[in-house]
C-alpha cells in the first residue's frame, strides 16, 4: 500500500487525512489522523494532535495521540502530550511528558 | 540533507498550507495554497484546490487555483486547470484543459498577447517560451469538467496569442512593450475559428 511521505524540507499547516501509512520527516502543524499506522521520524516537528491505528514516534511531538493499536515512542523522540493506547512502550531514551491511558 | 520527495498519497487529504524547499508530488487531495522551492507534480488522481507555486509545476490532474512555476509550468494530457498560469516557460499538451489567464516569459514583460492564431503546428523553438497545441487540446475534450463549452474558447485566445507572440519573436520581431488591447477582428482567426469572433462580441 503507498504511503504519504512528508518529507523533512515540508511544513504542512493544517489537518492531514488519509487512509494509508504515513512517514512525517518535516513539520506538521494541526492535525493529522491516519487510519493506518504514523511514523513520526527523528528530526520531524509535529504540533498536532495525532491518531492513528500504530505509532512509532522518534521525532518531537507537542499534542494528543491516539492510537486503536499501540504507541511506540523510539529514542529520541520527544513527547509532550496525552498519549491514549492499547499499548504503549517508550524506550530508554525518549522523553514524555503527559499522560498515558492505555483504557483501562 | 537530501531533498526528499515528499508524497501526498492517494487517500490523502490536506486542509491546509504546504511550504518547504524540496519537491512535492500530490496523488491525493491538497485544499490549501502550496509554495514550495522544488518541483511540485500534481498526479492523475490528485486534485489541488488552491494556488501551486514551485519551481517547476507539472500537473496532470486537476487544479483550481494559479499556477506560477520560477522555471516552467508543464501541463500534461489529463491536466485540468482552472486559474492562471504563468512562468517563464508554459507547455500544454494535448489533452491538457485550461481555462484562465497564460502569460510566459518574465514577470515584467507585457503579455505575449495579440489576437492571430498561427497553425497549431508551428513550433516555438527559437524561444522556448511555449510549446502549445491548443487547438489540438481544446479539439480533444469537448466537455470539460469543471466548464461549460464557453470557457474553453475563452482559453484558447490566450494560448494562441502566446503562441503567435512566440512565433513573432521566432521571426525576430518583438511584441513585448507597454500593453496594448487586443485588436478586435483578426481576419485569420474569423477564417478559422468562428468562436472566437463570437467571444470577441461578449
Amino acid at each position: 500500500m503507498a504511503s504519504t511521505v512528508i518529507g523533512a524540507g515540508i511544513t504542512i499547516e493544517g489537518e492531514i487525512t488519509t487512509d494509508e501509512d504515513v512517514v512525517v520527516a518535516g513539520t506538521v502543524r494541526g492535525k493529522l489522523s491516519a487510519k493506518e499506522g504514523i511514523t513520526i521520524e527523528h528530526g520531524a516537528t509535529v504540533d498536532a494532535d495525532v491518531a492513528g491505528a500504530s505509532l512509532v514516534i522518534a521525532g518531537a511531538l507537542t499534542g494528543n495521540v491516539t492510537a486503536t493499536e499501540r504507541v511506540d515512542l523510539q529514542s529520541g523522540a520527544r513527547v509532550i502530550g496525552n498519549v491514549k493506547a492499547a499499548r504503549v512502550t517508550i524506550a530508554d531514551g525518549a522523553q514524555f511528558k503527559g499522560n498515558v491511558d492505555m483504557d483501562v | 540533507m537530501a531533498a526528499n520527495v515528499t508524497v501526498i498519497g492517494r487517500t490523502t487529504r490536506v486542509h491546509g498550507r504546504l511550504t518547504g524547499a524540496s519537491d512535492l508530488e500530490v496523488q491525493g487531495f491538497v485544499e490549501g495554497e502550496i509554495v514550495v522551492g522544488g518541483d511540485v507534480t500534481v498526479d492523475a488522481q490528485g486534485i489541488v484546490g488552491a494556488s501551486v507555486r514551485g519551481r517547476r509545476v507539472i500537473v496532470r490532474g486537476a487544479v483550481k487555483g494559479d499556477l506560477v512555476g520560477e522555471e516552467a509550468v508543464l501541463l500534461q494530457d489529463g491536466a485540468r486547470v482552472v486559474g492562471d498560469v504563468r512562468a517563464p516557460r508554459v507547455a500544454i499538451a494535448q489533452g491538457a484543459l485550461v481555462r484562465g489567464y497564460v502569460q510566459t516569459g518574465e514577470g515584467d514583460g507585457a503579455p505575449a498577447r495579440s489576437a492571430r492564431a498561427q497553425s497549431a503546428a508551428r513550433p516555438a523553438a527559437a524561444r522556448p517560451a511555449a510549446a502549445v497545441h491548443e487547438r489540438a487540446a481544446v479539439a480533444a475534450r469537448a466537455p470539460a469538467p469543471a466548464a461549460s463549452p464557453a470557457p474553453p474558447k475563452v482559453a484558447v485566445k490566450p494560448a494562441a496569442a502566446q503562441e503567435r507572440g512566440a512565433a513573432h519573436a521566432a521571426s525576430g520581431t518583438n511584441n513585448a512593450g507597454p500593453r496594448r488591447p487586443p485588436p478586435p477582428v483578426v481576419p485569420a482567426l474569423k477564417k478559422t475559428k468562428g468562436q472566437i469572433a463570437k467571444k470577441k462580441e461578449r
